[in-house]
């Protein structure tokens, strides 16, 4: 057969590396992968690796400096172990973020998408509705949401994904609207697949790199968002312990005891830090054009 | 005569024109395509030509139905598909498939080959996991590929072989019809030639008729049986392709054709390439769309828009005076100067020594 061209490459095909190998090339990757597993572990495990109980307080301790005899990292106010609240806080803070993101993220993802795939029906519709829900500052749909459901952590997550869906909505609508030009998209409708299978097989994978770079961000932005709720006294009660309430409730002690807020501000630092770059490195390592 | 496989009647895209932010009015239509009519046997090739913008691709995605015809009837095997939609429709597009002309754009790059080549199969519940990875290598190696190329991605190959994955895509579910969209055209010339004997190959192998789309007459001229020739979203002329290329009846074929480059330095000069641009499809001209860069124009022409006429044997052309126009100019195949034959003899003389 005349067609029948060699090409100019090695019989057998090298293994290809996997997602995780690729990710691990990356020396920044594989430390916020690290620092992400700890930090999930930290959360999980609370009960386990914490000293005593995040409720116990011991007024005599109040305020003790990091370091202090049985307290590494010091107490706060109320003379809670510090080390025990920042665990339980974590719990809180990594649960509402990826709550919100998760059920924010996704029904934005799928409104997007909708939008973007029955663009003459559905565009104009979902995205007006987006535009409006985007004009609320996510402090005031926080405030509605308290008042109707009561201040707590499930009112922050409600108003953290009412108010990421209209983002999350805007930004895969506007890929997904450059994929569906291209032309492996009407080769994959002349196969004659269901409009499904056409947007989760075909449209979404190639979606992705915008939408995990928006997830990381996303989640940072949540955590801190969710911290200034509960500053206002719309998430986490009191007692509770959250980082950004913990932070919020050691501002008062800023001059005399600054590791009350400092410490819990690190870690808020170090969560959204790392998330960041970890989701820089996975869409390039779930990329499989950048494989090599 | 048996019934021809595809048949397409009066196929029409019009698209409005609209103009004002808020009140929108129609300002006009852009007639892309307007009453374009043809059918392809079983086997067989047909070749629609025409310069850029003369509603080429568009005809083959109106076939196809992924743009929705304005007007026409479109019949697969004598049945009527024009608006046949949901399963019924799906259930279709196994018997008709395309190739693309962008290899670059037309694979899923999140998609290995094999996912590429097997999901047509899957799409139409064709076989199961294992059958479809065998008829995938199958397919590889009917496309002249090796089956390791199977799980690479298509970035990771050159435009021809993932011209000849896009092949191995179309054929996957033995479909009756191809649509090749200019699949050469983004090609360089080395590959052009062998991706077109491919095209000839399976053609001969599986008795797939394809819808041809080229602007490049060397490729028609090669691969077609019969060609419809466009112009401004009509055919203008159509026949077989011997009789065709060797005595075209249209006045614009004849352009077209004189406008394929020959080496021969005769011929300088005396070609005259047709003057102007191509109306707007948005205004035609009224009467032959044709007359305003046509050298034999006559008042008639301004007037009265010719429909196509049977010629002599399936040869039809859109021209007023097809019969009577001066025969088919210059002839530049024995067009040699007595001087330069001789040259041209004594260079071959000259390599035998």
């Amino acid at each position: 057969m005349s067609a029948a061209v060699e090409t100019e490459d090695t019989p057998v095909a090298p293994p290809r590396p996997g997602v995780l190998s690729r990710l691990l090339r990356d020396p920044g990757a594989a430390i916020s992968l690290m620092l992400v597993i700890l930090l999930i572990g930290a959360a999980v495990f609370a009960p386990l690796l914490a000293p005593t109980d995040p409720y116990d307080n011991d007024l005599t301790k109040a305020m003790q400096p990091p370091g202090s005899e049985g307290l590494p990292l010091g107490a706060d106010a109320q003379g809670r172990d510090l080390i025990t609240r920042l665990l339980f806080g974590l719990r809180v803070s990594l649960l509402m973020g990826f709550a919100s993101v998760l059920a924010g993220g996704s029904i934005g993802a799928l409104l997007g998408f909708l939008a973007a795939f029955y663009q003459r029906w559905l565009d104009g519709p979902i995205m007006r509705v987006m535009d409006m829900l985007l004009s609320f500052p996510a402090i005031l749909v926080g405030l509605a949401i308290a008042a109707i459901f009561g201040p707590g952590i499930l009112s922050v997550v409600i108003a953290l994904s009412v108010a990421t869906v209209p983002l999350m909505a805007r930004i895969v609508r506007g890929s997904a609207l450059v994929v569906m030009r291209l032309d492996y998209i009407e080769a994959a409708r002349a196969t004659g697949m269901t409009d499904a299978r056409l947007i989760f097989r075909h449209l979404a994978p190639n979606c992705l790199s915008a939408i995990f770079v928006f997830v990381t961000l996303r989640f940072g932005q949540v955590i801190l968002l969710g911290s200034a709720l509960s500053f206002l006294g719309l998430g986490a009660q009191p007692p509770i312990p959250e980082l950004g309430a913990m932070a919020s409730e050691g501002r008062n002690f800023l001059f005399f005891a600054p590791h009350i807020a400092v410490i819990p501000c690190v870690v808020i630092f170090t969560i959204v830090l790392a998330f960041n770059v970890l989701g820089d490195a996975l869409r390039d390592a779930l990329d499989p054009r950048l494989r090599f | 005569m048996s019934e021809p496989l595809l048949d397409v009647t009066g196929l029409a895209k019009h698209y409005p024109v609209r103009e004002g932010l808020i009140l929108a009015k129609q300002v006009g239509t852009v007639r892309a395509v307007d009453g374009v009519s043809f059918s392809v046997k079983r086997g067989e090739t047909l070749a629609l030509v025409g310069e850029s913008g003369c509603g080429k691709s568009t005809t083959a995605r109106l076939v196809l139905r992924l743009i929705e015809p304005s007007a026409g009837t479109i019949r697969f095997e004598g049945a009527d598909v024009t608006r046949i939609t949901g399963a019924a429709q799906r259930a279709m597009r196994r018997r008709m498939q395309i190739v693309f002309q962008d290899p670059y754009a037309s694979l899923n790059p999140r998609l290995t080959v094999a996912d590429t080549i097997a999901e047509p199969m899957a799409v139409h519940g064709i076989g199961d996991a294992a059958s479809r990875r065998k008829r995938v290598e199958e397919l590889l190696s009917l496309v002249g590929l090796r089956s390791f190329h199977a799980q690479r991605y298509p970035h990771e190959f050159s435009g021809g072989q993932r011209q000849r994955i896009g092949i191995a895509r179309a054929l996957s579910v033995q479909p009756d019809l191809v649509v090749c969209d200019e699949p050469v055209s983004a090609l360089d010339v080395s590959i052009q030639a062998q991706v077109v004997n491919l095209l000839k190959d399976l053609q001969r192998r599986f008795g797939l008729a394809y819808l041809f789309i080229a602007h490049d007459l060397a490729v028609v001229k090669h691969v077609a049986d019969r060609v419809a020739v466009m112009y401004l979203g009509q055919i203008v002329e159509i026949g077989n392709k011997a009789d065709l290329f060797a005595n075209p009846r249209h006045p614009y074929t004849r352009a077209l054709l004189a406008a394929i480059p020959h080496p021969d330095p005769q011929r300088r000069g005396q070609v005259k390439p047709l003057g102007g641009d191509v109306p707007s499809p948005m205004n035609p001209p009224p009467g032959c769309r044709f007359h305003t860069r046509c050298p034999f124009a006559q008042d008639r022409c301004r007037s009265e828009a010719p429909a196509l006429r049977p010629m002599a044997d399936g040869h039809e052309a859109a021209c007023h005076f097809a019969e009577t126009l001066p025969p088919a100019g210059l002839d530049f195949a024995g067009g040699l100067s007595e001087a330069a034959a001789r040259r041209l003899a004594l260079y071959a003389r000259a390599r035998a020594a």
